[in-house]
């Protein structure tokens, strides 16, 4: 009976071309709309999910890592005493104004960190060493934003809140969620750039003990600093996320955009499969007539399914990899990592199957006779 | 001498409440191996409906139907497939090919179905049988219509079916190749002691036949012996 599945599939070329048309636009829709969002997810905090601090200590209440308000630099001291707290450090993230070549401004997100610590540094490093941020007004960009933020080599120079930078280094692959591109700095510098008094942070960022009890560290914190809000990695990220996913109109249009692409390609999948099964619905009552059981037929049926969703699956992702691969270079990031590529692959089979039982019910319950009506 | 397929009484009605209507109704007949039937009447007058119940695809009302010995009026749902790939092999007016295999995978798929050893080997003899060796990678759609009807047999003729059902198998060829058909049926029945019943409206059937058996309105209208019943190989023993 396989050979009747894989041969159904294959003889009728303009089917098979439409058939695996709907699959491969599906998939691509699903893989593409999903990707953006898990590239979402990952832009809107990339700058925690980097950061190799423990705990994070903010000014209560604050909506996400960008939206931080000064505090004073005396806690992280007080911070110190608290045992199981290996080693504090400054961090602050602040909206700063870049002042391009031709006197406009872009927006940008002044990263400035403890380099002795490393804790909230670049990464992805292409070019320059972190080091040089040592120098007075160095800062380091990514390489994706060199035509947005008008540079181009290490060693220009440039005006940030008015105060003059020069770029010293090129990160790859750092990319902003929001319209503004992170600048890493030493904190020291950071404090030339962000309107904050001396003696202020944004973050305090902590260390602690390998092993250390967290939420017993957290309690002993808030008990011995006032006024202060205290996050693990994963709570800082987590409400990061949720605000830029569920709190912003573009996190929302980009789940949004994910669960339709979800849907569309499903019903897409959907009446592929069933109408390339329906097309053979003479066949099987052929077969059925002639003796075979339902459950041969189920065989073919989902056989042929199966086989359509392995062609287009391999199709599907082939396209997806390579529009992924060609904004690579660009300020969209979509994510296909291969367990996701596999979950893909699942969900396609999964479509395809489903589609076909729906047309497995209407090929078993043909009426046998209708061979013999022409 | 026992009759391969026995009817009796048989009624077969569809719908329901005011809107039944009664497709057979007392059919009685007794068909014997090495026998050609064919079945005329006009449209409507319950032919085809005749040839489904006989061959397991339609289930009767009432009444009573033996093939080979077995009892097939009230068989459940599930045992019909097996009845029909052991005991027929059915040919259609439209030949019913797989467009997608060539001609002999497409006997091959019901060896396949019918457990028959060697299935491509089977398949290809059957061709041969025909007198479709050399079309054997032919797909349907590069056949003539009466090489189409000729592979339709060749695949009915898989497992060695006692009975063959055809429905005008001769409705869509011309006449050279309609004459060929019934040779090879008319063989069929002869040289292995088949019953082969044909429905039909064409009239050349009727030289090749044994016994022409009218139906009209459901009911047997007329039923004529042409030539006497062919004595089984256990009766001339």
């Amino acid at each position: 009976m396989s050979i009747l599945a894989w041969k159904n599939l294959l003889h009728d070329r303009v089917r098979l071309i439409v058939t695996l048309t709907g699959i491969v636009f599906a998939l691509v829709l699903i893989t593409i709309q999903f990707g953006m969002f898990l590239g979402f997810l990952e832009t809107a905090a990339n700058i925690v999910d980097n950061n190799s601090a423990d705990l994070w200590i903010s000014a209560p209440g604050i909506p996400h890592v960008n939206g931080g308000s000064p505090i004073q630099e005396s806690k992280r001291w007080k911070a110190l005493q608290v045992p199981g707290v290996t080693r504090t450090a400054n961090f602050a993230i602040f909206f700063v104004n870049w002042k391009l070549p031709n006197g406009a401004f872009e927006t940008c997100q002044i990263a400035g960190f403890d380099l002795d610590s490393g804790m909230g540094g670049p990464w992805n490093l292409v070019a320059g060493r972190v080091e040089d941020l040592r120098g007075e007004d160095t800062v380091i960009i990514d390489d994706l934003y060199k035509t947005k933020l008008g540079v181009h080599n290490i060693g220009e120079t440039l005006e940030i809140n008015g105060k003059r930078a020069r770029i010293v280094g090129f990160t790859h692959g750092i990319r902003s969620f929001t319209t503004a591109p992170y600048v890493f700095t030493s904190f020291k510098n950071a404090q030339n750039y962000i309107p904050m008094r001396e003696h202020e942070t944004i973050f305090i960022l902590l260390r602690t003990a390998p092993g250390a009890n967290l939420p017993a560290i957290k309690t002993r914190l808030l008990a011995t600093i006032p006024g202060i809000e205290i996050f693990t990695h994963d709570e800082i990220l987590l409400r990061t996320r949720n605000y830029w996913v569920f709190g912003t109109g573009a996190g929302t249009t980009t789940l949004m955009g994910a669960i339709l692409g979800l849907l569309v390609g499903i019903v897409v999948v959907a009446q592929t499969i069933y109408a390339a099964t329906i097309d053979h619905l003479k066949e099987f009552g052929t077969l059925k007539a002639m003796g075979a059981t339902n459950g041969q037929i189920y065989q073919v049926i989902i056989l042929q399914s199966a086989l359509a969703a392995v062609m287009g699956y391999v199709l599907g992702i082939s396209v997806a990899l390579a529009i992924v691969r060609s904004t690579a270079d660009t300020d969209l990031l979509i994510k296909l990592p291969w367990p996701i590529a596999l979950g893909i692959f699942g969900l396609t089979l999964f479509m395809c199957m489903s589609a076909s039982l729906l047309s497995i019910r209407k090929a078993t319950t043909i009426d046998p006779a209708m061979v013999f009506r022409g | 001498m026992q009759p391969l397929v026995s009817v009796s009484h048989l009624v077969k009605e569809y719908g329901s409440g005011a809107n039944r209507f009664r497709a057979l109704n007392d059919v009685s007949l007794d068909i014997h191996a090495g026998q050609i039937l064919v079945l005329m009447g006009p449209s409507g007058s319950g032919k085809t409906t005749l040839i489904s119940v006989l061959g397991g695809i339609l289930s009767a009302t009432s009444g009573s139907v033996r093939v080979d010995g077995r009892e097939i009026v009230g068989m459940p749902e599930s045992q019909r497939p097996a009845l029909r790939r052991d005991l027929f092999g059915f040919i259609f007016q439209g030949f019913n090919l797989f467009p997608a295999l060539t001609a002999e995978e497409n006997v091959a798929i019901m060896c396949k179905l019918k457990h028959v050893p060697q299935p491509d080997r089977a398949a290809a003899n059957l061709l041969e049988s025909v007198g479709l060796a050399d079309k054997r990678n032919a797909y349907p759609a590069d056949l003539s219509g009466g090489q189409k009807q000729r592979v339709a047999i060749a695949r009915a003729l898989a497992g060695q079916p006692r009975i063959l059902l055809a429905d005008e198998p001769t409705a869509a060829l011309d006449s050279v190749s309609g004459r060929k058909v019934l040779e090879i049926l008319s063989g069929l029945a002869r040289q292995d002691n088949r019953a082969v019943i044909i429905v039909t409206h064409d009239p050349r059937v009727l030289e090749y036949c044994d016994r022409i058996v009218e139906i009209e309105d459901g009911r047997i209208s007329s039923d004529e012996l042409r030539r006497p019943i062919p004595p089984s190989p256990g009766d001339i023993a």
